[in-house]
C-alpha cells in the first residue's frame, strides 16, 4: 500500500512541478502586463524541439541542449515583445488585452505549424532525459521525476529571488501593482515588459524540455500544459505567482489521487470541476487579493 | 522670502494637453524657481491633476514646452523622473502588496548607490517617524493619512529637485490634513522646490510664495496667496466663496 501511495505522491509532485513551471511563465506575464500569452504553449514546444535538435542533429552535450532550449524560449519571448507587443502598446492601450490575446493565438498557431512543417507530425523521443530509478525498500523513485522536481524547485527559487531581491524584480513587481506609479519613479515599463517576456519565454523553454522528457515531442506538446497552467492561474487568481505555484502542486496531487481512485479519465474533469467551483464561489481565485482598506 | 533672483527649476510655456478629444490644459505658462513653493488652486475638474500629470509625462504634451533646469522634457515619464521631477500623485498610487519600506525603496529606484539610498531613508524616517514604525506593514493595510505620508516619503526618496504634490488633503480628516501640511511646511523650510495643487487656497496661505488660480484649463490669476484671499469676488467666482 505504501508503494502505491508514494507512487501517487511522486506522480502528483512531478506533474505539479511541470504545471508550476508552465503556470509561473503564464502568470508572470499576466500579472505584470495584463497579457494572456496564448503563444506560451508554442514557446514551450519550441524549447522541447530546440533541445532535441541541439542534442541530436548538432550533437551537443545534454547541458548545452538544455541551455539552447532556454535561449530559444528567451529569444522567442523577446521577439514577441519587439515585433508584436510593443506595437500593440504603442497604439490604443484600452484594447491591448483583447488585441494581444488574438495576436498571440495567431502566433501560437503559426509557430506550431512551422514546427510541424520542420519536424513532421510523428512523435519523437526527447534525448534530454535520464533513465533508472532510486529504489528505497518498496518505494521506487524514477530519476527523471526526481530531476524534474529538483530543477523546478531550483528555478522557482531563482525566480523568487529575482522578483524579491533584485532591482529588476522590484521593477517587475512595481509595474505589476501600479504601472503609473512605477513610471513616475523612473521605471522604464517597456523594458520591464521586455524582460518579463524574455523570462517567461526562458521558463517555457525549460518546461518544454521537461514535459517532452516525460512524454514525447510532438507539435501540440505545449497545449496540454498551457491548458492546465491556465486552470491553475484561474484557481489561484490570475497574476498571483505564489498562489499559482501552490495551486499547481495542489491540483496535480488531486488529479493524481482522482486518477488512482476513480480512473484516469476522471483526472482532467476533476480539475474542471474545481475551476467551476472556484469561479462560482471565489471569482477572483483562491488566493485572490484580500485588501484591508481603512479611511 | 525673496525668490525673484533664483533661476527656474521648472518652466512651463503655453502648455496644452488633454485626453482623447478633450483638451484640458489650454496654454499654461509659469515658472517655479529653486526653493520656491508654488501652488495652483482651482475647482475640481478644471485641470489641476492633469497639469501635474502632464509635467511628469503621464499625460502627453500636445503643445507648448516644459523645461526642467532649462532642459526640454521628453514624453517618457521615467526619463522625466530621471531629470529630478518627483511626483506625489493624487490617491497616492502606492504599491499595495509591498511593505512601507519596499514602497520607499522603490522611490530610490534611480539612486546611484546604496549609501545614497540609506541617506535618503534616514532623512525620510527623521521627517516621518511613523513610517519607520510601520516599515514592515503592507501598504494596502495603512490608513488614508499613513498612505499619504508614504506617498510623500516615496517622493522624497527620489531625491528630486522639484516635488509635485497633488491635493495632499484629499479625502482626509482635518487633523490628518494638519499633520500632512506640517510635513510639507517643513520640506519647504528646508529649501525644497515644491509645486502643489490644492482646491482650498486657505490651506496654503502661510506656505506658498506664489499662487496661480486655474479655471477651465487656463491660469486666470497669479499672485501671493494673501492677495487672492483678500479678493472676495475672485473667490466667489472661481472657488465658490
Amino acid at each position: 500500500m505504501l508503494d502505491i501511495f508514494v507512487s501517487i505522491i511522486v506522480a502528483g509532485l512531478t506533474t505539479g512541478a511541470l504545471y508550476a513551471l508552465a503556470t509561473v511563465g503564464l502568470s508572470l506575464v499576466w500579472g505584470s502586463m495584463g497579457m494572456l500569452n496564448m503563444a506560451h504553449a508554442a514557446m514551450l514546444t519550441l524549447g522541447g524541439y530546440v533541445a532535441f535538435t541541439a542534442s541530436t542533429s548538432l550533437g551537443l552535450p545534454i547541458g548545452l541542449g538544455f541551455l539552447a532550449a532556454i535561449v530559444a524560449g528567451a529569444v522567442a519571448g523577446g521577439l514577441l515583445y519587439v515585433l508584436i507587443v510593443s506595437n500593440l502598446l504603442r497604439h490604443d492601450k484600452s484594447t491591448f488585452e483583447s488585441n494581444v490575446m488574438i495576436a498571440t493565438v495567431g502566433i501560437g498557431i503559426a509557430l506550431e505549424n512551422a514546427i510541424l512543417l520542420t519536424y513532421g507530425g510523428q512523435p519523437l523521443k526527447q534525448p534530454l532525459s535520464v533513465s533508472g530509478a532510486l529504489v528505497i525498500g518498496p518505494v521506487t523513485l524514477p530519476y527523471q521525476n526526481i530531476l524534474i522536481v529538483a530543477v523546478v524547485l531550483v528555478l522557482m527559487a531563482i525566480v523568487a529571488l529575482l522578483l524579491g531581491k533584485t532591482r529588476m524584480g522590484r521593477a517587475i513587481r512595481a509595474t505589476a501593482q501600479n504601472r503609473d506609479a512605477a513610471q513616475l519613479l523612473g521605471v522604464a515599463v517597456n523594458r520591464v515588459y521586455f524582460q518579463v517576456l524574455v523570462l517567461s519565454g526562458a521558463l517555457a523553454g525549460v518546461c518544454g524540455v521537461m514535459v517532452s522528457s516525460m512524454t514525447q515531442l510532438s507539435p501540440p506538446l505545449g497545449n496540454d500544459p498551457m491548458l492546465k497552467a491556465f486552470i491553475m492561474c484561474v484557481v489561484a487568481g490570475l497574476g498571483n505567482l505564489p498562489g499559482a505555484i501552490t495551486a499547481a502542486f495542489g491540483l496535480a496531487l488531486l488529479e493524481a489521487f482522482v486518477q488512482f481512485v476513480a480512473g484516469a479519465r476522471w483526472g482532467f474533469p476533476s480539475l474542471l470541476f474545481v475551476v467551476i467551483a472556484v469561479l462560482i464561489w471565489r471569482p477572483s481565485g483562491l488566493f485572490g487579493r484580500a485588501q484591508i482598506r481603512r479611511m | 522670502m525673496s525668490v525673484a533672483a533664483k533661476p527656474p527649476v521648472l518652466s512651463l510655456t503655453n502648455v496644452v494637453s488633454g485626453y482623447k478629444e478633450l483638451q484640458v490644459l489650454k496654454g499654461i505658462s509659469f515658472d517655479v524657481g529653486a526653493g520656491e513653493f508654488v501652488t495652483v488652486v482651482g475647482p475640481n475638474g478644471h485641470g489641476k491633476t492633469t497639469l501635474l500629470r502632464t509635467i511628469s509625462g503621464l499625460v502627453p504634451l500636445r503643445g507648448g514646452a516644459i523645461r526642467v533646469n532649462g532642459q526640454l522634457v521628453s514624453a517618457k515619464p521615467h526619463a522625466i523622473a530621471a531629470l529630478g521631477v518627483a511626483h506625489v500623485p493624487q490617491g497616492d498610487l502606492l504599491f499595495p502588496e509591498m511593505s512601507v519600506l519596499e514602497n520607499l525603496l522603490m522611490g530610490a529606484y534611480l539612486a546611484p548607490n546604496r549609501a545614497e539610498i540609506d541617506r535618503r531613508l534616514d532623512e525620510v524616517f527623521t521627517l516621518l517617524p511613523k513610517l519607520s514604525e510601520r516599515r514592515h506593514q503592507i501598504a494596502s493595510s495603512l490608513s488614508g493619512g499613513e498612505r499619504r505620508m508614504v506617498g510623500i516619503g516615496r517622493g522624497l526618496m527620489m531625491g528630486g529637485q522639484i516635488l509635485l504634490i497633488d491635493e495632499p488633503s484629499l479625502g482626509l480628516a482635518p487633523l490628518i490634513i494638519e499633520q500632512i501640511y506640517g510635513v510639507i511646511a517643513e520640506l519647504s523650510r528646508s529649501g525644497r522646490t515644491i509645486l502643489l495643487v490644492e482646491e482650498n487656497p486657505a490651506r496654503v496661505a502661510d506656505l506658498a510664495d506664489k499662487l496661480h488660480l486655474l479655471d477651465d484649463g487656463a491660469i486666470v490669476w497669479s499672485g501671493p496667496p494673501a492677495d487672492l484671499l483678500a479678493r472676495d469676488e475672485l473667490l466667489a467666482t472661481y472657488l465658490g466663496g
